[in-house]
């Protein structure tokens, strides 16, 4: 477990590193980026507003790209998630609502492992921004409830390429557990009119880690091509959980995810005013 | 090397659903029974009402007694009206209008706070001092009495009011001897609007209490009390002898509007000691859905009094009989004489 957890501090280190040396991931390179719907199922709890979990219906958007860079000898990868998801959920007597919004940011650099021709073993750090509220349409001082999280997570992923009968098929799984983190939240019984309106603070920043926000988020996807595009098809099982302040919570999502995947090859100074004689057609 | 990136893999995954599966962070309720629906009451309560302790010391309420006598009378098959009536009479024992349980069959509510005590308002008598040529506006009813003394009504403090509207009503108020702020009836609403009615009567950041909350499921897990302030508001603000007037409706934010204008140097409260509810409720609910609202959040007035069960006024009157059958009501009579013999 020691040798996981110096691993996770050096690939952090050489990302640190690596954002002195911008202009080193700038340069001309493939970039995949893929955009992803989905709708699923999702169970939100949180015993500030409710000792009861709600179900129902989520819809989600992913907009993922990825590259390589040239640290450690271009075996590094990074990965940019953006993803929004809202939901609208009921108890289970189906006598109040609630709906709920996040945003998650993720960004990774993974160093990667050809196993061989078809298997790629990627890990490293990443770091995890969510934003997000719970709005119980019943409760009367307590009628939402904010979610304002990050995270510094381990990463790993596999990807695999097969054929099945000449036929080219992208397997990935992806699996992101945050590390260590700081969260906000209201003390137990403190409402939002003491934080806001009278200033009065408490322990509303906490730090958190596996002991009380055990959360995974993992996706498993599959690309393909149909004709001139690629389809990417995926699962994704979000779990976000913290148990602080005496407050418990959770979100867990399942969705079914459908989208595309396009591979762009980056010009240098594409924002210039002008493009160099030799490429500009006008 | 093949075989240690696969391990770290393999490492890292087992870990991740391990503890996944030891630490699912889920709901604590164990069915929909009359029997679960009642621990999930009772401890709700337990864990998160704020006056637990400081009604044991006022009254004796011992929750845990409650528990013993209340869960004697929950039979699995009883039916949910009768459900419904016993858990109504438990929440009850906390003598706290800011306790409700609402379920299809209606909302349970303390009143003893206001039934056991004279009324000391009567709306038809107060028209006699409205006339018919009284200002409406957000919230407000205001009118210059015969007297010259200004009389503004304050039924609510659920609707915002404006500081338009606050700058328009005292500035027609300036040439009066004296002002009269009646929240008699008034059942509370937002907190903010119950203070910015207060910030016109101060010409300085004043202390007029203390709030806490819970921090954990304790009894006495609460958070060191921070004070709370009145600053001045920038409009204009009321500069002679003011009165206002309370009854034992006088409840939740407009005990806390009682309790800063009581903190204010020109003002006297004169009435009935107010109906009190100084928790900032709180909601939640049950497993069969019926929603419980409760005191979450104690406030405390400038000295760290509790202020639950309302605030004695400075000068006590109740409305006469007398009076009433006369029209008159012996409590703004009261107030004017003071307020021409103080101006």
């Amino acid at each position: 477990m020691c040798r996981l957890y110096i691993s996770v501090l050096l690939m952090l280190l050489v990302s640190c590193a690596g954002g002195l040396a911008q202009d080193s991931l700038s340069h001309d390179k493939f970039l995949v980026r893929s955009v992803m719907i989905g709708v699923g199922k999702s169970n939100v709890y949180d015993t500030y507003l409710s000792p009861l979990e709600y179900r129902g219906p989520e819809l989600r958007f992913m907009h993922e790209s990825m590259r390589m860079t040239r640290l450690m000898g271009g075996q590094v990868s990074a990965q940019r998630i953006v993803q929004v998801n809202a939901s609208s959920t009921d108890n289970i007597s189906k006598s109040a609502k609630s709906y709920a919004g996040m945003f998650n940011w993720t960004y990774a650099l993974h160093y990667q492992y050809n196993v061989d021709d078809k298997l790629k073993i990627l890990f490293g750090p990443m770091f995890d921004f969510n934003g997000g509220f719970i709005y119980n349409t019943r409760n009367s001082n307590n009628p939402a409830q904010a979610k304002v999280y990050g995270s510094i997570d381990v990463s790993a992923m596999a990807i695999y390429k097969l054929r099945i009968g000449g036929y080219p098929m992208t397997f990935r799984y992806q699996a992101n557990l945050p590390f260590i983190g700081v969260t906000f939240s209201p003390e137990y019984g403190q409402s939002y009119y003491e934080i806001f309106s009278l200033g009065h603070g408490g322990k509303n920043v906490l730090f958190t880690s596996f002991h009380n926000a055990p959360s995974l988020r993992q996706m498993l996807t599959v690309d393909f091509p149909v004709g001139k595009v690629i389809m990417r098809a995926g699962y994704l099982c979000d779990i976000q959980q913290a148990r602080v302040n005496n407050l418990k919570s959770h979100f867990y999502s399942h969705n079914f995810m459908i989208g595309f995947v396009r591979n762009f090859q980056m010009l240098i100074g594409k924002n210039k005013i002008s493009l160099p004689a030799k490429v500009t057609p006008f | 090397m093949k075989h240690k990136n696969y391990s770290l893999f393999a490492i890292l995954l087992c870990f991740s659903l391990a503890i996944m599966s030891l630490s699912c962070i889920r709901e604590d309720v164990s069915g929909n029974t009359p029997q679960a629906n009642f621990e999930s009451l009772w401890r709700i309560i337990d864990e998160q009402y704020c006056f637990l302790d400081y009604k044991n010391e006022a009254y004796g309420l011992d929750w845990n007694e409650v528990y013993s006598r209340y869960s004697k009378r929950i039979t699995s098959n009883m039916s949910d009206y009768n459900l419904f009536e016993v858990l109504s009479e438990m929440v009850n024992e906390l003598r706290d209008g800011h306790v409700n349980l609402s379920s299809g069959y209606g909302t349970s509510q303390y009143r003893e706070w206001f039934d056991a005590y004279p009324r000391n308002f009567s709306d038809s008598i107060q028209s006699n001092y409205l006339g018919k040529d009284y200002v409406i506006t957000s919230g407000l009813t205001y009118q210059i009495l015969e007297n010259n003394i200004g009389y503004v009504y304050c039924s609510s403090f659920s609707d915002g009011i404006g500081d338009g509207n606050l700058d328009y009503m005292l500035k027609e108020m300036e040439l009066c001897d004296g002002l009269i702020i009646d929240v008699r009836n008034n059942g509370g609403g937002n907190l903010t609007t119950a203070q910015k009615l207060a910030a016109r009567f101060t010409n300085e950041k004043i202390l007029v209490g203390y709030m806490s909350h819970k921090i954990g499921p304790g009894h006495n897990d609460f958070s060191t009390p921070e004070p709370v302030y009145i600053e001045p508001s920038n409009g204009i603000r009321w500069q002679k002898k003011a009165v206002v007037l309370a009854n034992r409706r006088s409840y939740s934010s407009t005990n806390d509007f009682v309790n800063s204008m009581k903190n204010m140097p020109l003002v006297t409260i004169m009435g009935d000691k107010t109906g009190g509810g100084s928790g900032l409720p709180f909601s939640s609910e049950i497993p069969n859905g019926w929603s419980i609202r409760f005191s979450a959040a104690p406030m405390y007035d400038a000295e760290m009094n509790q202020i639950e069960f309302g605030i004695e006024p400075d000068v006590r009157i109740d409305m006469s009989e007398e009076d009433i059958l006369r029209g008159k009501d012996t409590i703004i009579e009261e107030a004017c004489t003071f307020l021409k013999k103080n101006q």
